[in-house]
């Protein structure tokens, strides 16, 4: 069954055209990746279709509903979570007080919230930093801290916008397991990175994309052999794998 | 568990003090100086709710004591309605006007909402002064509203010595902050706090951003309100360049920001430091050099701002855990 759906999308932003018709979908418990040269359009389709933007021209439907223009706090609580490329942690606040925040968004009550934050902060190994200022955190914190937020509005869907950006090797092999942990558990999971060892390892389909369009669709091994994809994208190196 | 109940002492020990200083101070020129500073203190702690944990500066909050002040007062003085239910008339009439500014204005960000809120506060101001007769309603312009002292009372809230108005302002003020506390640990304080610190990411989380910012409003508007009704019964007399002014919004603002903006002590601290200030330099320098207090608030600001930019309380509260954890361990 497709989650997400998303057909001919545009967004314009002046004389811009960020993206192009844009069209993907996502199965229900898959991982799909997005990747594609800097400026391509990947955070914007995001913005989109988390209802950050409105989109120019073309239909996004999530779990069977046309979501165009809904405003992102209601897709949040809908089942649509996001994580930011530039993290946005409320920094003078514990770790335990930023996945609080997050899941108010299924429940009033403040210790029903903090045991399912402590819950998740458990998840993610991050227990021994809850009382820690989010201000204080190491970027690979910061980036689980964005998961962690996001995971705690109880997602069917999640967007994960740049999660391993700045990592060093074992923390993005860390990252790797959480997020195939995560689709484990039955969340969907829509990425965009742009180390291919992880993007390679996690997904099962990529769709890649340059000046916002389309230009190749297929699982991990069928993109790397794309030849539009190595000419705009990986480069020589990868040919070979 | 020892640091909970020395820190419930410590709280039992502080509400004594305050309830029982009346007994102490019987001298009426310094019970006035305190019911000031609890009023202060209050009105404060009212506009922390949306200065502080929304994290946007209203600077025009003087407006919603006028429309308490003027309400209650016109209300008795005309109608012969008790000044406690003209308190609660006022609140309501000041949410729907806070609503009303609130509802374009929380999306400005920064400078642009505090300009707006100064600019309604003005406005408001030299209405009021040009308007000696608002349709049946007696506001008598520039030269104010005197409340004649005849009927003493209860139901008149209005009383020959200071210690009830003392009471009456301590009780508000305790009400307001056990309020803000209950807040602060509820889904709309998170809610403001996560909103005002990262809007983006806090939408992202399903806070409805402006929705939170509106209901902080609606409050501390409404709270701010009740406030101005007892200045006026405290001081049976108001003009609007008394209550309506830029001074006093922002008096409130330097209280918060010195004390520390977000935070449940911080508006009680500041106002615990300045308000004598701004009494002593009145009673000192008000002949020669008036307006000293505000000079001497612009220099403790930029100070503060520099050396501790998240108010007074922040030093003081963690010297304040420091010493609970001391005593809880020698007892």
């Amino acid at each position: 069954m497709e989650i997400l759906k998303v057909t001919d999308l545009t967004k314009d932003f002046g004389g811009l055209r960020a993206v192009d018709k844009l069209s993907l979908s996502i199965e229900k418990g898959q991982i799909l990746g997005l990747i594609g040269p800097n400026g391509a359009g990947k955070s914007t389709a995001f913005n989109c279709i988390a209802g950050v933007y409105p989109p120019t021209a073309g239909t996004i439907t999530f779990g069977g509903q046309k979501i165009n223009g809904k405003k992102p706090w209601d897709l949040c609580k809908s089942g649509l979570a996001r994580t930011f490329q530039i993290v946005k942690p409320f920094a003078s606040k514990s770790v335990l007080y930023n996945v609080t925040v997050g899941s108010f968004a299924t429940t009033n009550r403040r210790d029903a919230a903090e045991a399912k934050a402590l819950e998740i902060i458990e998840e993610l190994n991050f227990a021994d930093k809850k009382e820690v200022l989010a201000g204080n955190l190491t970027i690979a914190d910061r980036k689980r801290l964005e998961i962690a937020r996001a995971l705690a509005t109880q997602p069917r869907l999640l967007l994960l916008d740049e999660v391993m950006a700045g990592l060093r090797p074992s923390e993005v092999d860390e990252m790797v397991q959480i997020i195939k942990h995560l689709r484990d558990n039955g969340v969907t999971i829509f990425v965009i990175e742009h180390i291919m060892r992880a993007i390679m390892a996690l997904s099962d389909r990529i769709v890649v994309i340059q000046f916002g369009k389309k230009i190749a669709e297929g699982t991990p091994s069928q993109i790397a052999s794309d030849e539009n994809v190595i000419k705009a994208y990986l480069g020589e190196d990868y040919a070979v794998a | 568990m020892r640091q909970n109940q020395i820190h419930t002492a410590v709280t039992i020990g502080l509400l004594l003090v305050a309830f029982g200083l009346p007994l102490i101070v019987r001298s009426a020129t310094y019970l006035h100086i305190l019911v000031l500073l609890y009023l202060y203190a209050y009105l404060t702690t009212s506009w922390n709710l949306v200065g502080g944990f929304a994290g946007v500066l209203p600077l025009g909050h003087a407006a919603f004591v006028g429309i308490g002040a003027y309400t209650s007062t016109v209300l008795s003085l005309q109608y012969g309605i008790s000044p406690w239910l003209g308190m609660i008339v006022g609140g309501i009439l000041a949410t729907i006007v806070g609503v009303l500014i609130g509802l374009p204005t929380l999306k400005m960000r920064g400078a642009y909402f505090a300009l707006a809120t100064i600019a309604f506060a003005e406005g408001l101001r030299v209405m009021v002064e040009n308007i000696d007769y608002l349709g049946p309603l007696k506001l008598n312009g520039p030269r104010g509203l005197q409340i004649p002292p005849m009927n003493t009372g209860f139901t008149h809230f209005m009383f020959a010595s200071k210690q009830p108005y003392y009471y009456i302002i301590l009780i508000l003020l305790i009400g307001v902050l056990v309020l803000t506390y209950l807040i602060s640990r509820s889904k709309l304080g998170y809610y403001l706090n996560a909103g005002g610190e990262e809007p983006e990411a806090a939408m992202a989380l399903g806070v409805n951003v402006a929705r939170a910012k509106l209901a902080a409003m609606a409050m501390s508007s409404f709270l701010t309100a009740l406030a101005g009704t007892f200045y006026a019964q405290f001081t049976l007399y108001i003009h609007p360049k008394s209550i309506i002014s830029l001074d006093l919004s922002f008096e409130i603002a330097f209280i918060a920001l010195i004390g520390g903006r977000g935070s449940i002590a911080g508006p009680v601290l500041g106002a615990l430091l300045l308000r004598p200030v701004s009494d002593f330099s009145r009673i000192y320098f008000g002949d020669t050099l008036p307006g000293m207090h505000l000079i001497i608030f612009g220099t403790v600001l930029i100070l503060v701002m520099l050396y501790q930019p998240r108010g007074l309380q922040e030093p003081l509260t963690r010297a304040y855990a420091k010493l609970l954890a001391r005593w809880a361990k020698n007892p």
